[in-house]
């Protein structure tokens, strides 16, 4: 289904902020903002939050137990074997095998998380409202569907007022959230 | 934080955000000069010199190397250990800088990283031709088998080095790879040319700068940069083990998993100078890659210059120390003097030395000066590794196993195979891939003429 968005097109980062301050002030909803560089400001204006950090911790957490578990069955349980007069569960030795496998569960699990979660994958074909985002342009995009026309163009003439580059309407198939 | 008119700009020149773009995309967009082709052409016959020694070990056997019964470990275990030592600048770059939130290191982290992933994968393939037999190289992953199942010994310190360099290739590679996602994404709506768009559409994942990304992105490099920093000094310490775990007099002790890990910092950082100094000067990219730049680096390389001092200087009086007779024959009559002296004293001059002549700012800031040192720290560097694992297998205990060593045709061409892989990798590198973070770069291009400071 085709949808409407206003996008506003910035190429100052303040001028950009103060857009985002004042849309949020009229209470009109931001689809989404895009930016060159991660602008830490927008994270506190659109309450963006991300629970990778817990989420990495309890990967973590798996690993080392699994690891462990795994080592212990190895060395204590299916197959015991004496090397140099240790004991079959010689935990300290096993600290750095631990370590080591702890971390790259930790990354792989955490890269997955991140490509689900954030829909980045080979082959994803994101919408891309304006290809100078990746460049050196701030873009707002506000959704026009759904919203009374007056809002709509409210956020358009905010968006120029407050130093907008150029401020357009298009209609986009398939947008992904 | 970072206080600018003490150090300087960190991008000069006053670029905006679309010049910054543009100027790190240029040498993707122009056709590399002649010097990139010869460069290319130069590197490829090193590494198919490289093929051709590889082939000669597997066919023969590694009886066609310079080892024997007493120095079971000749210069593939040099090479082995001395390239992951390279391979630890970039993550030292990237993650120690990025955790202690040093700005300077978005012009570096790239390059160093692209030249982690390629020095890794040099050093990965020592200790697997050294296994003799290459194909059956998988018996060294725990898998259930048919032999009972029976496992590896995961006491051995071998087994861990097998696990933390597989660890770490992967890591940083995946590190490196999540840093490129926005600049692929540069490149993907930049380029006009459709095989590229679909290419790097394809790599970038679908990015696209929303805030939605960023957020994730940065926790992420975040998550990854605090435990791969781990990591990195827990891979050489590693290494360091399956020496100092060994009874070889000059091996057994404690201080090698520190001095291992400095020594690593220490040549990757020089080989991040070597390269920086290089690229910048060819590519014209002063104004990124500033002298400041390259002045912070030297600073860092004098500090862990002298810790390399200091080590040296302990192991040997822990060797007179000790009383021990046989540590005191390694250090005093098989190093400071004796068949391998020219050995010893190339790195103590390499090492603890020339890179003294960094204290002078005049030395800092002339481009001819640093790829010397950086150089010559990176020759002393693989004298170090050479020291380590030669003297002491040489002459141990009974002097009925003393034996001299040297290297044959195959050891040093499977050497020049790999420093050709290397450079073919960081030559591609430079062509195809954006040789600085882009993204980063235009973050820190304001710092300084900002509230945010």
């Amino acid at each position: 289904m085709n949808k409407r968005f206003k996008i506003g097109i910035f190429d100052d980062e303040e001028k950009f902020l103060s857009s985002i301050r004042s849309l949020k002030e009229q209470k009109l909803s931001i689809h989404d903002v895009f930016t060159p560089y991660p602008v830490h400001e927008v994270f506190h204006l659109l309450k963006r939050k991300s629970r990778l950090p817990t989420a990495a911790y309890f990967f973590g957490l798996a690993g080392i137990i699994a690891t462990l578990a795994f080592l212990y069955y190895t060395s204590v349980l299916d197959w015991p074997i004496v090397y140099g007069g240790k004991p079959f569960n010689s935990f300290p030795s096993f600290i750095v095998v631990t370590i080591v496998i702890t971390i790259f569960t930790v990354t792989i699990a955490s890269l997955a998380l991140f490509s689900a979660r954030s829909k980045l994958f080979p082959g994803r074909d994101n919408t891309i409202f304006d290809p100078r985002a990746t460049d050196d342009k701030f873009i707002i995009v506000v959704e026009s569907d759904g919203v009374e026309l007056s809002a709509s163009d409210t956020a358009g003439d905010i968006m120029k007022q407050l130093g907008a580059v150029e401020v357009m309407e298009k209609e986009f198939g398939n947008v992904n959230e | 934080m970072y206080n600018k008119k003490i150090r300087g700009p960190l991008v000069e020149g006053n670029k905006t955000l679309g010049q910054i773009t543009k100027d790190v995309i240029l040498p993707m967009d122009v056709r590399p000069g002649m010097w990139w082709f010869i460069a290319f052409g130069v590197s490829l016959l090193a590494a198919l010199f490289g093929g051709y020694a590889i082939y000669m070990t597997v066919y023969k056997g590694i009886g066609t190397w310079g080892v024997n019964n007493s120095v079971g470990w000749g210069w593939e275990i040099v090479n082995f250990v001395w390239w992951i030592g390279i391979g630890h600048a970039g993550t030292a770059f990237s993650i120690f800088l990025l955790i202690l939130r040093q700005k300077w290191r978005t012009s570096i982290n790239r390059a160093a990283e692209a030249m982690t992933v390629f020095a890794v994968l040099s050093a990965a393939l020592f200790p697997a031709l050294h296994m003799g037999r290459v194909w059956l190289a998988f018996y060294i992953f725990p898998y259930p088998n048919t032999r009972g199942p029976l496992w590896v010994n995961f006491n051995s310190p071998l087994f861990w080095d097998f696990t933390a360099i597989t660890a770490y290739l992967l890591i940083s590679a995946s590190f490196w790879y999540l840093g490129m996602l926005p600049d692929l994404a540069t490149v993907r709506d930049r380029t006009t040319s459709k095989i590229r768009k679909a290419l790097y559409g394809f790599f970038s994942l679908g990015w696209t700068g929303s805030s939605r990304h960023w957020i994730r992105y940065e926790s992420l490099s975040f998550i990854l940069g605090g435990i791969a920093a781990v990591l990195v000094v827990s891979v050489h310490s590693i290494v360091s083990t399956d020496f100092a775990v060994g009874v070889e007099p000059g091996w057994h002790t404690t201080i090698f998993p520190p001095f291992f890990v400095v020594g690593a910092i220490f040549s990757g950082f020089a080989m991040v100078m070597t390269l920086m100094v290089l690229i910048r000067k060819v590519y014209k990219l002063t104004n990124y890659i500033t002298d400041n730049h390259m002045d912070a680096i030297a600073r860092i390389l004098i500090f862990i210059s002298l810790i390399m001092g200091l080590a040296y200087l302990t192991e040997i009086f822990i060797a007179w120390y000790s009383g021990n007779e046989f540590e005191m024959f390694t250090f005093f009559r098989n190093r400071i003097t004796g068949d391998y002296e020219f050995q010893f004293w190339g790195m103590i001059i390499c090492n603890a030395f020339i890179p003294q002549l960094f204290w002078f700012r005049k030395v800092r800031r002339n481009w001819i000066w640093l790829l010397v040192v950086s150089l010559s720290i990176n020759v002393g560097m693989w004298l170090e590794r050479y020291n380590i694992v030669v003297t002491s297998l040489s002459k141990d205990f009974l002097p009925s196993n003393w034996v001299s060593y040297s290297p044959t045709i195959i050891d040093i061409g499977v050497f020049v195979g790999t420093i050709g892989l290397f450079a073919c990798g960081v030559l591609l590198f430079m062509r195809y891939i954006p040789m600085m973070a882009i993204s980063e770069l235009k973050s820190v291009a304001n710092i300084g003429s900002k509230k945010e400071d």
